[in-house]
């Protein structure tokens, strides 16, 4: 698979396979209050130009520009996401505070330094080329900007063969990195990590809804669960052993934040002195 | 000789954190008091003083990172189209409703009589075989569910209580009184002895829950399976009366709520039992579980280890382990969000082999109802409906609620992609939802006047008020009432609790009251 090929996959994932039917278009793990987590430790103030980075069916910006009351552009890889965003910003009368674009992460369609603030939920791990996305989370800040990231964490090494052997639908998964991984991965793009923090519980959360949602599809429509390709009776084995990993500390979710450094010559001088 | 120098004097902490400051009453002579609210040992407290009778402390809620976090999910109250007093005396004064109330009524209660078929040890409303009681005649009912319709116009719910409703002569025409109304379900609340005797009576009923746009529903006194549990709380074995009721409701296809009173050291041992006893019943969709109400007649209580709406939700996921965990029940936004939790389950599978699936798993709840920092949601239709789901007026059976567990699983929808129609294959999930309660009213002890201004279970008196439930029971406006109705004087109920033993005697009802030889006793 290319790389064009696998953001594909994983757009269209996220936006139209069972993936998102058991997911949910507008979850990530840790919900809104871990968003709000984020949004603070970003000191977002109103009127700052936020960026959010496959902004899926809009959960994120429209909190941001609702409660934050920033200005926010989202961006998502699969147009149909784009849309329903779009319409949702409508109905909730923002607008003109919140903006969505189709549009790939690891080629933003935006000029250089433009937003005070770029998050970007649950996705650096599906993105393939992480430097690249990296590089362009770096790209469109300001100098001194944030970037806020949650994402799922695994130390892949160790994933349990149940989790290896999952099939393309949940690859995005197995593509995530342990924290400390993204932490480089930002440091080598030129942003300065200021907090990581890890949130392993709301992974469990998550894997306790996959499998509510799987038993719903059960009670539902079992015969058109096998259709999709779903092996029912592998799943709660491989739920148990996702649990297992993040007991294990092998599987999990964290909040990472960064700063851009201001534009860097040689003898400038620290912000303050 | 040198004198020893004397030790520095060391100020101490406090072993609580003082939260809220707000009013209760002296559960002795009801008048209003300040009251505080505590946090103690991840537990929360209300003190009170009255000038008159001392100190009072009652637990109120088991969990106190819980009692904080819930006050996201306050909803903003709605006005009822009319209010039936003026604001006098201040709250809890003045009911009701007077214009300084938060919310509208989700719930009407209409008692009937105050006469019972039994006479349990345990009963708020301190009825039983009494010859000196009362009940409504059709003109009062007419007028009670005309003061509700005008101030709710169209009304959800009206529940028929009691006393015992069924033994009331003329239930059924109020039952019909209500349908002729826009008032769209009526709830029965009921101890089930005719619903077991009576089948004919039952089928009347079901007749009734087949009425176009209307449905009756049976709230259904429910407390467990041991003797004892019966003895001590019902005063009678009625285990045999309560199959042959259900059996009689399934059959004439009336939907039930099991209703449990839960007691510390009585009953608590058997609340998985009961969930899953409902859950396999045909005629069950619900239970409700109400840490008993230490007001009217009960058996004496320690108010620092009552039980409190965490506590029973710590015992229900702790007797069916498999089943429920920690964040499957959500407080309910329309009330107080400490006063009741709920959650909503999808069954499936055979007795003793089920999948259970709480909703709250399925999707965020809590983010839907969260009223403070989420303003805005993708979709506001999922809230609309989260929120008619997590309401006081939500009975399983109902229209509205059957329709609103659909949006939400429709909400979880996928069609044009995996191939799965869930909406289609939701429509056959109404019988697999069932519903799970759980309530702590408040009483005497535990009265926090903020909870009250937002209460929306209102009792509609036959003078045409509505009262606040917890107000009606608490400060003695049940006692105002029933002297009105019957013209018996009655004496103000005070709780049966362990620090006040030495300063309570015996109702004829069986209550206990402030004893008298001092000016304790005021009207």
């Amino acid at each position: 698979m290319t790389h064009e090929e696998i953001k594909s996959c994983c757009a269209d994932a996220y936006s139209r396979d069972i993936v998102a039917m058991l997911l949910g278009d507008s979850y990530h793990p840790g919900g809104t209050a871990l968003t709000r987590r984020l949004a603070d430790r970003l000191a977002l103030a109103p009127g700052m130009r936020v960026l959010d980075v496959a902004s899926g069916r809009g959960t994120t910006a429209l909190l941001l520009a609702d409660a934050y009351r920033v200005r926010a552009d989202g961006i998502d890889y699969a147009p149909a996401n784009t849309a329903l965003a779009q319409g949702a910003a409508q109905a909730a009368g923002l607008a003109d505070r919140a903006v969505f674009t189709t549009g790939d992460a690891e080629h933003l369609p935006y000029e250089n330094a433009v937003f005070n603030a770029v998050v970007c939920e649950c996705a650096l791990c599906t993105f393939p080329d992480k430097h690249q996305a990296a590089g362009e989370f770096a790209r469109v800040l300001e100098p001194g900007g944030r970037l806020g990231i949650t994402d799922v964490t695994a130390d892949t090494d160790r994933l349990p063969p149940e989790l290896r052997g999952l099939s393309a639908r949940t690859a995005c998964i197995a593509d995530a990195r342990p924290a400390e991984e993204y932490a480089e991965i930002l440091a080598a793009a030129g942003l300065r990590v200021l907090t990581l923090e890890r949130h392993d519980q709301a992974m469990i959360r998550m894997i306790d809804q996959i499998q509510a949602r799987l038993s719903l599809l059960r009670i539902t429509a079992p015969a058109r669960l096998a259709e999709a390709g779903m092996d029912l009776d592998a799943a709660p084995a491989v739920l148990d052993a996702a649990r297992a990993a993040v007991t294990d500390g092998v599987l999990g979710y964290a909040l990472l934040t960064a700063v851009k450094s201001p534009a860097e010559r040689p003898g400038d001088l620290p912000p303050g002195a | 000789m040198t004198q020893a120098t004397p030790a520095p004097r060391r100020k101490a902490d406090r072993d609580e954190v003082f939260v809220e400051f707000t009013k209760s009453i002296c559960p002795l002579c009801k008048t209003p008091v300040d009251a505080q609210v505590n946090i103690r040992a991840d537990k929360v407290y209300l003190p009170k003083r009255c000038r008159e009778h001392g100190e009072f402390e009652a637990l109120v809620y088991g969990d106190a990172a819980e009692y904080l976090s819930s006050a996201r999910f306050n909803k903003p109250g709605t006005i009822p189209l009319s209010f039936q007093t003026e604001v006098k005396d201040g709250c809890p004064l003045d009911c009701g409703l007077c214009p300084e109330h938060k919310q509208h009524a989700c719930l009407g209660i209409i008692e009937v009589n105050t006469g019972c078929n039994l006479d349990c040890p345990i009963c708020f409303a301190d009825s039983g075989h009494q010859s000196d009681g009362y009940s409504i005649t059709h003109e009062q009912c007419e007028r009670m569910l005309d003061a509700f319709v005008a101030s709710e116009g169209e009304a959800e719910v009206v529940m028929f209580s009691g006393g015992e409703p069924t033994i009331h002569k003329h239930i059924l025409d109020f039952i019909d009184l209500a349908q002729a109304r826009p008032i769209k379900n009526v709830n029965l609340n009921t101890n089930g002895i005719r619903l077991a005797t009576d089948k004919a009576f039952v089928a009347k009923l079901g007749k009734r829950n087949q009425v176009p746009g209307r449905s009756v529903n049976v709230y259904l006194q429910f407390d467990g399976f041991d003797e004892r549990t019966h003895l001590e709380i019902r005063g009678r074995d009625l285990r045999t009366f309560k199959q042959r009721a259900l059996d009689n409701c399934a059959e004439a296809g009336l939907t039930v709520t099991l209703v449990a009173a839960v007691e510390r050291g009585l009953n608590e041992h058997e609340l998985g039992a009961i969930t899953e006893y409902g859950i396999d019943h045909p005629a069950v969709r619900s239970v409700a579980f109400q840490p008993v109400t230490h007001s009217g007649r009960h058996v004496e209580f320690d108010p620092l280890q009552r039980l409190t709406n965490p506590d029973v939700i710590r015992l229900i996921s702790a007797q069916r382990p498999g089943w429920f965990q920690k964040g499957d029940f959500l407080p309910v936004p329309c009330c107080f969000p400490t006063c009741r939790s709920i959650t909503y389950l999808l069954v499936d599978g055979e007795p003793g082999n089920r999948t259970v699936v709480p909703i709250p798993r399925l999707l965020n709840v809590e983010d839907y109802l969260d009223y403070v920092t989420n303003r805005v949601m993708p979709d506001a239709g999922i809230r609309e409906a989260l929120e008619k789901l997590w309401s006081a007026s939500a009975f399983i059976g109902t229209e509205t609620t059957e329709e609103k567990l659909r949006a939400t699983a429709e909400a979880l929808d996928c069609t044009d992609s995996c191939g799965i129609d869930l909406p289609e294959a939701v429509k056959q999930l109404n019988d697999k939802a069932f519903m799970i309660i759980v309530q702590d009213f408040q009483d005497p002890y535990t009265l926090n006047v903020k909870q009250l201004m937002k209460c929306c279970v209102e009792e509609i008196t036959p003078d045409g008020r509505l009262i606040p439930f917890c107000a009606y029971n608490s400060v003695g406006y049940r006692e105002q009432v029933r002297a009105q109705m019957s013209g018996v004087p009655v004496a103000p109920v005070a709780p049966n609790a362990l620090p006040l033993a030495s300063r309570l005697t015996t109702t004829p009802y069986g209550s206990r009251t402030t004893l008298t030889g001092s000016e304790e006793l005021r009207p």
